[in-house]
This record gives C-alpha cells, sequence and structure tokens, in this order.
C-alpha cells in the first residue's frame, strides 16, 4: 500500500471480463451447445392469422421415424399471465395451439429428429387442417371475429387516470392541441435469436433447462409451477445471451413445449435453435399503439391540461407473464412525462387481434407516450409562438420539486431535466445551426439550393431500479423490488460471486465484479462472477426495468461489505486488534496510518476454512455472506435528447447531422458500458423512428417477414452520436440510476419534430420514411 | 459427400450432406461454434468468414461448395500462444462489442477491410462495415475499433502496405 490510496475500480473503464471469450469464438451460447444423442426440435406454425384447426394427421411423419408432439398432447398446460385489475381479462395461451390458432406463427406442432435439416422434413409430413377465420389485425378498427371468449369486444384490459379537472382546465386554456398519433410496431429483434435446450433426468426427477432468457429465476418459477415440479429440481442456465432488449423477459410456449418435450423423452437432451423467420412472427412485438391526444396550454405555455385515449395493440394473447397491461399501463403512467401537470385524464387499452404478442421492448411503450407527449408540445408552441426549448422549459419538472408526484401518482425523484437540455443544446451548438438553419432559408426559394434543417428535441424521464413500492405495474402475483448476491472468499483469498442478475450483452459480469472488488477492498483481476444459473445464485428476477445496477448492484455491495466485516472481524482475532481500526485495501490488511499491510486476505481465508485452530473465538468457519437488496422506490433518470438533420425535399430521405444526448446516470460506475447502453439504445430508438415497421396484410399475414423486408439499422445509417452526463446520485447504496432504456425514449419525438421544424408538415405516423415525408409535401 | 478444406491452417476432411451448409458444417462437424448465425438469409452477416481471402456469408454457402478451399473462421485470429489479433485488441479497448453474437463477423469483415484498405478513415469504415447488423453497441464502439485496429496495424507493418 505504500501509504497511498488504492484507487478502487468504479469509475473506471477496466476490462470487461467477458470479452475475452466472445472475441476468440469461445462464447458459450446455449446454441453452441453439444450434448451425447442431443436431438433437434423443429416447430410447424400456423400460416392463417386466425382460424379453427379441424384436423391434424402425424401418421406420416411418425411413420417416418420421427417424434411429433400436437397440441393435444400438451392441452393440459396454458401460459395465464395474471393481474388483479380489475377489468382485465386473462387469456390461456396453448403450449401448442389446438381448437383454434390466433396469429400466424404460433406453433401447432413440433418434430424432434436427429438434426434440424431432418426435423424440418418432418414437419413437411405433419398435415393440419385449418378453417380460416376473419381476422383482425388493426386494434382500433371494429374486431371482425374475437379471438377469446371472456373478451368478445377484444379489449383484455381498459384502466383510466384522472387527476386534477381537466374540463375546467380546457375551458381555461388559451390554446387547445388535438393530434391522431399512430406508432409503428417493431421489435427488440437481438442478433441472437431464441434458443433452448432441455434435459430431463427420470431417475433424479431432474429438470435442467438452458435458455437464452433474460430471468431464469422467473423461468425456473414458472416452469416448475407449470409443469407441477418441485422448484429445486429444475435448472435453468442462461449462458451467455446474445441480445435481449425485452424480447427475452417473456416465458415462449416454445419454452414449455421444449420442457415437456424432454420430460416425454428421458434423458435425450434436446435443443431448438429459433431462425429468423421465426423471430420476426412469432417472437413478441411492440409499440403498436395509437393515441387520441389533446393538451391545453396557457398563453405562457405553461401546460394545464392532458387528455388521451391511448389504445394499444397486445396481440393474441397477454403476454406471460407480464399480462396484456404491460404498454397500456406504462403509456398512461409515464405519458406526461418530465412535466409539471395537474390535470390530467388518460384511458389507456389493450386490445387482443390476429398478430403475434406484444411484450417487454426496451422502453415499454415510452418511445411511442414521449412522441406523442412531445408532439403536442411542439404543436402548442408552434401555435403559441414560442420555441420548442421555451415550451419545454416552461413545463419542466424543477429541482425544487422534487419529489414531485406526477398525475399518475408516480414520484418523481429527479430534477435535472433542465440541466440534461441545456448540456445537449451546446453540445449541438444550438445557437449555430439555428444560424444554419436561418441562412439556407433565406438563401433561396423552398425547393431549391440546400437542403433545409431542423432541430427536434425530446425530454424524458426514465424509471428504473424499481423496488416494492413502484413496480406495482399490472399487480401480478409477484413484486421484482429484490436481487440476491452471494459473495465468497474462497480459500486462496480470491473471490466469488454468484450474482442474481444476467446479462444480454450489458457486461454484468463486469460491474458486479467492480462492486464487489471495491465493496470488500480486493483487486478487480481476484473476483470472478458467475449468473444465469439458478444452482449457483440465490435469486434475481433478471433484465428488465433498466434494474440490475440499482438492486443487482445494490446486493453486491451490500453483500461484499457484509465479507468484509467478517474478513475485519477475523483479522482483528488473529492480530489483536480492533476491527474499527483495521482497512483491507488490494487484498491486503493493515492497521489504518501504519504505512505497511499486517496480514493478506488470503491468510485470514486459509485460516477461515483450513486451520480452525487459528479461527477466534466466536467466529465460523468460511468467508461468505449473501444479502438481499430493495430500494423500495425507484430511481427516475433524466434525460433529454436533440437532434439537427436535414431532409432533401426530392427524395424526401433524412440525414442525421448531429445527435446528441445527455443522461443523468447518477454515479457512472463504467463509463464505456453506460456509453454504450446510452448509445445502443438511441441506435434502436432511431431504427425504430425510420426504419423498422412490422407490417401485417388483413389476412394477419406479417408481410415483413424476414430482415429483406424488416429493416434494422447499420453503421452506415446511425451517426455518431454525442453523449453526455450530468450526475447526480441517487439514493441508494451506488447512487446509481438505470441507463439501459432512455436511450430508446427519445429518437421518434427528436426526428420527427426536427422533420416538422425543417419543412413545417407534421408527422403523425410512423416509421418517418422518406416515403411518409414526400407525401406530406406533395 | 467428401469434402476437403483447411479451416485456420488445419487440414479437415468430412463427409457431409450435400445440403448442409457450411455455417452448420463448421460449427457442429468442426465444433467452431464462434461462427454464429443470426439470420440465415445472407443479411445480417452474424456467419461471415474468409473463403480464400474474400468474405463470404457461410449461412449462404453449402460445405460441399467449400471444397479445396482455405477458410478463416474468428478462432482463426488470435496467435497459438493466445494473443489477441490488434482487431480483436481494439475490439475490447473500444467496447466495439456488447453481447458479442454479432462480433465474429464483424472481425471477419473488417479483416477483409483492412487488408484492402489499411487506411479506410471512419466513412469508409461505416460504410464497408454496413453489411454487419449489430443490435448492441450502436456501432460507435465498432467504428472507434476499426480505426484503431488500422492505426495498430499501419504500425505494426510501416512501409509494407499491399505487399
Amino acid at each position: 500500500m505504500k501509504g497511498s490510496v488504492m484507487k478502487g475500480s468504479l469509475g473506471t473503464s477496466v476490462r470487461r471480463k467477458e470479452d475475452q471469450r466472445l472475441v476468440t469464438g469461445h462464447g458459450r451460447y446455449v446454441g453452441d451447445l453439444q450434448l451425447p444423442r442431443m436431438r433437434h426440435v423443429a416447430f410447424q406454425r400456423s400460416p392463417h392469422g386466425h382460424a379453427r384447426i379441424t384436423g391434424v394427421n402425424a401418421v406420416a411423419a411418425l411413420a417416418a421415424g420421427h417424434r411429433v408432439f400436437t397440441g393435444a398432447d400438451f392441452a393440459h398446460v396454458v401460459l395465464r399471465a395474471q393481474s388483479a385489475l380489475p377489468s382485465y381479462v386473462e387469456t390461456d395461451q396453448p403450449v401448442l395451439a389446438h381448437e383454434k390458432v390466433r396469429f400466424a406463427g404460433e406453433p401447432v406442432a413440433a418434430v424432434v429428429a436427429a438434426d434440424r435439416y431432418r426435423a424440418e422434413d418432418g414437419l413437411e409430413l405433419v398435415e393440419v387442417d385449418y378453417e380460416p377465420l376473419p381476422s383482425t389485425v388493426c386494434a382500433w378498427d371494429p374486431p371482425r371475429e374475437s379471438l377469446h371468449a371472456g373478451a368478445p369486444d377484444n379489449v383484455l384490459l381498459e384502466r383510466t387516470f384522472d387527476a386534477g379537472s381537466v374540463d375546467d382546465a380546457f375551458a381555461a386554456a388559451a390554446v387547445v392541441v388535438e393530434r391522431e398519433l399512430v406508432t409503428n410496431r417493431h421489435a427488440g429483434n437481438p442478433m441472437e435469436c431464441r434458443v433452448g435446450a432441455a434435459l430431463w433426468n427420470a431417475s433424479d426427477r431432474k429438470l435442467t433447462f438452458w435458455s437464452g432468457t433474460q430471468v431464469p429465476h422467473i423461468v425456473r418459477n414458472m416452469i416448475a409451477e407449470l409443469l407441477d415440479l418441485p422448484e429445486g429440481s429444475v435448472r435453468v442456465i442462461a449462458p451467455d445471451v446474445g441480445g435481449g432488449f425485452g424480447v427475452k423477459a417473456v416465458l415462449y410456449p416454445e419454452d414449455v413445449a421444449l420442457c415437456m418435450i424432454a420430460m416425454r423423452m428421458p434423458g435425450t437432451p434436446v435443443k431448438w435453435v429459433e431462425d429468423r423467420v421465426e423471430h420476426l412472427a412469432a417472437a413478441t412485438h411492440a409499440r403498436d399503439h395509437r393515441y387520441l391526444i389533446k393538451a391545453g396550454f396557457a398563453p405562457d405555455g405553461a401546460l394545464m391540461a392532458l387528455q388521451a385515449d391511448v389504445t394499444c395493440n397486445v396481440g393474441a394473447y397477454s403476454v406471460y407473464p407480464w399480462t396484456a397491461g404491460l404498454e397500456p399501463l406504462m403509456a398512461g403512467g409515464l405519458l406526461s412525462g418530465p412535466y409539471r401537470l395537474d390535470n390530467y385524464r388518460c384511458t389507456v387499452r389493450g386490445v387482443a387481434t390476429n398478430t403475434a404478442p406484444s411484450g417487454p421492448y426496451r422502453g415499454v411503450a415510452r418511445p411511442a407516450s414521449v412522441f406523442a407527449m412531445e408532439s403536442v408540445l411542439d404543436a402548442g408552441a408552434r401555435e403559441l409562438g414560442l420555441s420548442g426549448v421555451e415550451i419545454r422549459r416552461r413545463n419542466l419538472i424543477r429541482p425544487q420539486d422534487i419529489p414531485y408526484k406526477m398525475p399518475s401518482r408516480l414520484v418523481d425523484d429527479s430534477g435535472h431535466y433542465d440541466e440534461c437540455l441545456t448540456k445537449a443544446l451546446d453540445l449541438l451548438g444550438y445557437d449555430e445551426i439555428r444560424a444554419e438553419q436561418e441562412r439556407r432559408r433565406s438563401a433561396g426559394p423552398s425547393g431549391a439550393g440546400e437542403p433545409p434543417i431542423g432541430i427536434g428535441f425530446a425530454c424524458y424521464n426514465e424509471l428504473t431500479g424499481l423496488g416494492r413500492a413502484a413496480s406495482a405495474g399490472p399487480r401480478m402475483p409477484f413484486r421484482t423490488g429484490h436481487d440476491a448476491c452471494t459473495v465468497r472468499v474462497n480459500p486462496d483469498g480470491r473471490v466469488t460471486v454468484f450474482s442474481g442478475v444476467t446479462s444480454q450483452g450489458q457486461g454484468l459480469e463486469t460491474t458486479m465484479a467492480q462492486i464487489v472488488a471495491d465493496g470488500l477492498g480486493v483487486g478487480y483481476d481476484d473476483v470472478e462472477v458467475r449468473t444465469g444459473d439458478t444452482d449457483e445464485s440465490l435469486w434475481g428476477f433478471g433484465a428488465f426495468s433498466s434494474r440490475q445496477a440499482v438492486i443487482g448492484g445494490g446486493a453486491a455491495h451490500r453483500t461484499a461489505t457484509a465479507v468484509q466485516e467478517k474478513v475485519l472481524a477475523l483479522a482483528a482475532g488473529l492480530l489483536e486488534a480492533n476491527p474499527a481500526d483495521l482497512r483491507i485495501e488490494h487484498g491486503q490488511i493493515g492497521v489504518v496510518g501504519e504505512p505497511k499491510p499486517r496480514i493478506s486476505l488470503a491468510e485470514v481465508a486459509r485460516v477461515a476454512y483450513l486451520e480452525s485452530n487459528r479461527l477466534p473465538e466466536g467466529i465460523e468457519p468460511g468467508l461468505e455472506a449473501t444479502r438481499f437488496y430493495d430500494p423500495i422506490r425507484g430511481a427516475f433518470a433524466a434525460g433529454a435528447q436533440v437532434a439537427a438533420i436535414e431532409v432533401h425535399r426530392a427524395t424526401g430521405e433524412l440525414r442525421i447531422l448531429k445527435y446528441v444526448c445527455v443522461e443523468d446516470a447518477g454515479h457512472v460506475m463504467h463509463p464505456q458500458i453506460v456509453d454504450g447502453q446510452i448509445a445502443g439504445s438511441i441506435a434502436q430508438g432511431i431504427g425504430g423512428a425510420l426504419y423498422e415497421h412490422l407490417v401485417y396484410d388483413d389476412d394477419g399475414n406479417l408481410s415483413t417477414g424476414t430482415l429483406l423486408d424488416y429493416l434494422m439499422p447499420t453503421s452506415a445509417e446511425v451517426p455518431d452520436l454525442v453523449i453526455g452526463h450530468v450526475s447526480h446520485p441517487a439514493a441508494n447504496p451506488l447512487g446509481v440510476r438505470g441507463v439501459g432504456e432512455g436511450g430508446t425514449l427519445g429518437p421518434n419525438a427528436v426526428l420527427a419534430g426536427a422533420v416538422a421544424d425543417a419543412l413545417g408538415i407534421e408527422i403523425t405516423t410512423l416509421p418517418i420514411t422518406p416515403a411518409t415525408v414526400w407525401t406530406e409535401l406533395q | 459427400m467428401d469434402v476437403t478444406f483447411s479451416v485456420n491452417g488445419e487440414r479437415v476432411r468430412l463427409d457431409v450432406e450435400p445440403r448442409h451448409t457450411l455455417a452448420d458444417t463448421l460449427r457442429e462437424d468442426c465444433g467452431l461454434t464462434g461462427t454464429h448465425l443470426g439470420c440465415e438469409h445472407g443479411v445480417c452477416g452474424a456467419c461471415t468468414i474468409l473463403v480464400d481471402g474474400e468474405p463470404v456469408r457461410a449461412c449462404l454457402m453449402f460445405a460441399v461448395q467449400a471444397d479445396g478451399s482455405s477458410i478463416t473462421t474468428v478462432e482463426g485470429l488470435a496467435g497459438e500462444d493466445g494473443q489477441l489479433h490488434p482487431l480483436q485488441e481494439a475490439f475490447v479497448a473500444h467496447h466495439g462489442l456488447q453481447c458479442g453474437f454479432c462480433t465474429p463477423g464483424m472481425l471477419l469483415s473488417a479483416l477483409h477491410l483492412l487488408d484492402t484498405d489499411p487506411d479506410p478513415g471512419r466513412t469508409k469504415i461505416r460504410e464497408e462495415m454496413s453489411g454487419n447488423i449489430c443490435r448492441c453497441t450502436g456501432y460507435q464502439g465498432i467504428v472507434d475499433a476499426v480505426d484503431a485496429a488500422a492505426a495498430a496495424l499501419r504500425a505494426e507493418e510501416p512501409g509494407d502496405l499491399g505487399s
């Protein structure tokens, strides 16, 4: 130690522990798993959006030597997402469809064979007869035929948020704007599709399920319940997972089918690797919403009232286990965003259609609701002759308003929105771009010369790290407020962490190691982190709601601190010192004020495990602790995005000149990872705003079923992004705020606002394609 | 059908079904699971490998078509002592990967780019790498990494460019 203060690893961009294996091709994804006698599964999927199943004939496939499973085999199990909300209608999602199919792509049969090629051969021999029914694909069109007996109007959930006196406020408003806004269905679409492998050990009655999931403990809990197994007999392993973004936070019928197939084929591991066509058709979609929205403003731009009717297309089933309330309630709860508002009335509903189920996708509903909110702010500003900056500043929640109770009764603990916006404008070079915009405008007649420039804005509050009081959501039968962590000092003084967090690219192996290294007082390189295996870590809800840095990180910190206490107590006994006088840094324990350490952690650990004769009185062998953490409430993360674009009038094509995002991540634990999360989520937001669109025809056929039709942004479309920070520590052990999702919230609003600013046309339907812009210009 | 090719310098002889893709053959018969499959219809680029020095989509090629060729996969980039290739090192240093699923394809596309143009610059990197989709990074770290690797490789071999 040489008397100097050892620098901790938190706050620095240490080398990611994941990277060595990932850049050398030695990642361990479920698709890479090869086990002796492994068999491969392929699913037969419905070609119809809505149809009655009138017959299933597997004789030819069986005769060819395949194992075949159909709906009847698994009819006793259904996936039924539960919520205690009064208006909620449950749906029964079959493991393999029988009686009827409700979306094109729904699995109806499974074939098991020696390899995937042969399994697909087998599918061709399974005959399923259908009697087509009318499909409904648009949630705000009248249903042609209801999907579920319990919901004749296809409405699975409806709720009204009501605060203040909206009618009086509208009557008093100087300006009222009203819009109909429609956002585009798109999807998380991680580069690794869904994947699973299952093995049933009949003699021990134990099931192992390798799954590319974001939520292994929830999966274990649900699989055990659905298959009536003791939970301790189910082991779920999520090794390296190739991106998730919410799509893999769902338990799917295919997952359950794999486990049930494995139980019918004891000792034979069965694997299913989804292909992209299956993924686009049958993994969850999102963001297919319509907003009928009305806002009233005072002459100075103050937002006086907000009223909305929000319809979310939730697809064919209420997604398991998150329910059909996921998107509607998030839209209604956070529509007013970071703006002060007293008078609010908003009815949200989730409507079933003959499309793939909607599920969680990074930013859940907010990319759409922020677009709606920012659109009416921009419209109000135009009518009042205010700038986009002025109307936002007039209404943003301020530091002195904190804690601010939103009209949906959520409590905002961040007031740093103006600070984010101001910094974003600085980084953009707002004044210079406005000057250039003016120069181009005055340079020549419209349509000639240089393309017009526009600037767009979005401010948002991202609710992260939800504790038990805030994670109420659609009143599901579980509360996702806590995670556990176990920290074990091994007999050699090195550390193994069994963390309840899961990683699909967020680098949590690295972040948890940093937290434990600093919390315990050891070097980052001496900490190994294990995640994703329910037989190793005690508990974690997994990756969603930007929760893991706050909650899993809080648990890791608490646990490391507890282990440090025991280390120091044990060392104090060995050294005959007072534990309060001891300090551990980089695995060396010394007395505060002394230049040289007295004893190493390795020696203390050796005593703890191997030399009980030296153990001080009253101290148990071993060096390990397990702790939970629940932040009770959540940590709002403030954010602002601004961008300058130019639009070519002849083609309608939009080019991003500069894109800026400023967020409040609280304490930044690993700057590279934090910026990587923000950059990646903005890129997804840009994809959703400009390119990505899942389109169904009226009969329920997905017409964008490959990556040739479903356009994902590439390095040629996503510009260099400018990312800035304001860092106001949140009230949790590490002072952190979640950053996983915020970036997705801005691009729809920013780019639509920028087009309006450039051309004076309002974008009311997303995505903003060249065709949309060109058509509006004619 | 019998097929013989070399993978990362090692000669491989296999009996494969004619319909098996090169990607599946590398993954399942050669145990080289670093080559990933993201779409299986030739768009995403995750399965990009080099065949006789040229980048190909291993999902769009049958194994039998590779007969007699020389193949490089991500497993062939690092030195035998485990020393990372400058491109791999740059991807780590510049956070050019998150989940790592697209990374093998990215590395092979970037390797070919830098083989053909040692000093491409950011604009050309963005154009040339646009055949590989990444869903995690927003591409910034990838562009930074390829740019940095180009500089590192130029420094390694001064005056030896293009030979």
